[in-house]
């Protein structure tokens, strides 16, 4: 079993759904976290190696404040590569200048002010107390304010306009100003 | 003793038959008990009763999987419906092959491939090392060959093109000899790769069958960013295929030796004059180089000339797809920044070479996740039902990798000859339900349009005849 953040991973899950065991994490972003850490899709939690288990936990401690990851150059086809027994340092020194200028996002277009594929989510990831703490602070404000949402809450009811006649169980057993504490 | 024994047949995965003794068929002298013996299926699950214990629901994940007390329930092994017994604990005569009935069909040999063999049903030598059995196959090819007793084909005039193909190839660069089977769904491409693959291995070809190449590409191996090469490394596969690789061409890698010198990350280069073998078990040592290794392997046999070598591609049009990685910033990676596909994308546009040898490909239809992509089609003038016109963009890379390659068209529809060899095939081995006749012959291969996997899927196993 893998231990992430005091949640357990159980070992035969695939690490793409594993990671939704999270709280705060659903499978699209648990699908772009794999992809951060180069974890390829059908790789199984107790297959991840420990570099990779570290960063994982690394990331998830903070996500907002995570290093930017840098866009590395890729071959063109008729690219030839040094030899392997070339210092890693002099090859880091050659292509530091194509990394550098490729730190920063890509610039919004006119066509497609959004990248492809969405914004990406990962720095402004909150995840388990903060989340928690991010929602009952939303619901103290509605009460705060004296919001019918607020009163709602506060009366363990249904906000959204829900029938309660009848069905408003879940309500009833939920709803209220410290939830999730 | 508990209320029920569960007898288990020896060397089965599952029980059977359950051991009864419940006081309903049992007498109140247990001690000399004829035990009945009760036939369990899944669907006749005993009642559950008080006493039982059932896993909780569990709510958003609490308490899943719990009892009462909050000690996980451990969940019944549900027992399959036709769980198969492995065949060593098949003792009955039920069971025993029928000697009589047994398929014999001639060897699929070089010195049989001729065209008067055309039309002629040739069992594969499976020797313990063949390329077939240590490289995989085809999920359907696979599934044909388990549902019959031997793996064999029929030899067609597409057979016959192959090998004379490969014969002038065997003297020539690989850049001349790059060809890729296409065709009409199920006309029979990867079967032409395969006989293309065990001619190879027959004539002493040195041999590198990759027979699912969308497994390169759609994220199911582990990959890594690598600043040298500026690809991705897919480390796990080249393992794999270094070690089947060594296995299937063992015999011919010992006697060669390493032309130049092979630098290797981190470590002492191997110098020049060692056996291909020890530069495999370099890259089989440690799985973070065998990458390296395995380019480094294919530049030392495109070196040599003492035996031609032959790559073949099964899903070859998948090397020519957007792959299902994702680099750091969730954008798909394409094939050709992946280090296998690259690899075999750079002998296939005839960049990198082998001195004798050639590159075969076959074309794939049944995933639909990697499709025929327009610069390939236009490269192997395939008609395109859609339209292409200059507007649509086309990647200039892709046209460079598929640059000079032959297409070989494997008939859409099978000559009567060469159906009636795949019917006998099929009616030999017992798979064939009903009167095995000439009308039976012609209705089959009417209704399949003559296409084989329409004729043996549909027509011959689907045949609802009594």
């Amino acid at each position: 079993m893998v231990h992430v953040l005091g949640i357990q991973l159980p070992d035969r899950e695939l690490a793409r759904y594993a990671l939704t065991h999270i709280y705060g994490v659903g499978h699209k972003t648990a699908h772009r976290i794999c992809a951060r850490l180069l974890i390829h899709d059908t790789c199984r939690v107790a297959d991840l190696s420990p570099g990779q288990i570290s960063s994982l936990a690394a990331f998830l401690s903070s996500p907002s404040t995570a290093p930017a990851v840098p866009r590395f150059p890729l071959a063109l086809p008729r690219f030839q590569p040094p030899s392997p027994s070339t210092p890693m340092r002099e090859i880091q020194t050659k292509v530091a200048h194509l990394i550098k200028g490729r730190n920063a996002a890509p610039p919004p277009s006119k066509v497609h002010p959004l990248p492809r594929g969405g914004r990406d989510p990962l720095p402004s990831l909150k995840i388990e107390t903060d989340l928690r703490r991010e929602v009952r602070e939303n619901i103290a404000h509605q009460r705060m304010i004296g919001s019918y949402v607020g009163k709602r809450h506060a009366m363990g009811l249904p906000v959204r306009g829900q029938n309660t006649q009848s069905n408003a169980s879940t309500a009833r057993k939920l709803n209220r100003i410290d939830r999730f504490g | 003793m508990s209320p029920l024994t569960t007898l288990t047949l020896a060397g089965s995965r599952a029980p059977y038959v359950v051991l009864s003794k419940s006081s309903s068929f049992l007498s109140t002298n247990t001690s000399t008990l004829p035990v009945t013996l009760t036939q369990r299926r899944h669907y006749a699950a005993p009642a559950r009763g008080k006493g039982d214990v059932v896993a909780r629901q569990g709510f958003k994940g609490k308490g899943k999987g719990q009892g009462p007390d909050g000690v996980p329930v451990k969940r019944e092994k549900k027992l399959g419906a036709f769980l198969p017994l492995p065949a060593a604990s098949l003792h009955h005569s039920l069971f025993k092959t029928d000697p009589l009935n047994e398929l014999k069909l001639p060897l699929y040999r070089p010195e049989h491939l001729t065209t008067h063999s055309i039309g002629t049903a040739m069992q594969f030598v499976m020797s313990k090392n063949d390329a077939a059995l240590k490289f995989g196959l085809p999920k359907s090819m696979l599934l044909e060959f388990r549902i019959l007793s031997k793996p064999c084909s029929v030899v067609r005039d597409v057979t016959v093109k192959a090998v004379d193909k490969l014969d002038e190839a065997s003297q020539k660069s690989s850049f001349e000899t790059r060809v890729v089977f296409t065709g009409s769904p199920g006309c029979g491409k990867s079967f032409a790769l395969l006989q293309s693959v065990e001619y190879c291995a027959s004539r002493d070809w040195i041999v590198l069958y990759v027979p699912r190449g969308i497994n390169l590409v759609n994220s199911t191996s582990s990959y890594t960013y690598d600043l040298r090469t500026q690809t991705y490394l897919q480390p796990a596969f080249s393992f794999q295929t270094l070690q089947r690789f060594l296995s299937v061409n063992q015999d011919k890698l010992q006697s060669l030796k390493t032309i130049t010198e092979v630098p290797l990350e981190r470590r002492a280069p191997i110098p020049v004059g060692t056996p291909l073998t020890d530069l495999i078990a370099a890259g089989l040592r440690e799985q973070s180089v065998a990458p390296t290794v395995l380019s480094a392997l294919l530049e030392q046999l495109g070196k040599q000339e003492a035996y031609p070598v032959l790559l073949a591609i099964d899903d070859f049009q998948a090397l020519y797809c957007q792959s299902r990685y994702r680099d750091p910033h969730y954008a798909h990676i394409k094939s050709y920044h992946l280090s296998v596909p690259r690899l075999l994308l750079d002998y296939a546009s005839g960049s990198k070479t082998f001195a004798r040898g050639a590159v075969f490909g076959a074309l794939s239809t049944c995933s639909t996740d990697f499709q025929l992509p327009l610069e390939l089609r236009e490269a192997l003038a395939i008609p395109h039902d859609r339209s292409s016109g200059p507007y649509v963009k086309r990647s200039s890379i892709l046209q460079w990798y598929s640059r000079g390659l032959q297409a070989l068209p494997v008939p859409d529809q099978m000559s009567v000859q060469e159906a009636a060899a795949l019917f006998e095939i099929w009616m030999k081995d017992g798979a064939f339900v009903g009167l095995p006749n000439d009308d039976a012959f012609m209705s089959k291969y009417a209704e399949s349009s003559g296409n084989a996997r329409q004729f043996v899927w549909k027509g011959l196993l689907a045949s609802l005849a009594s």
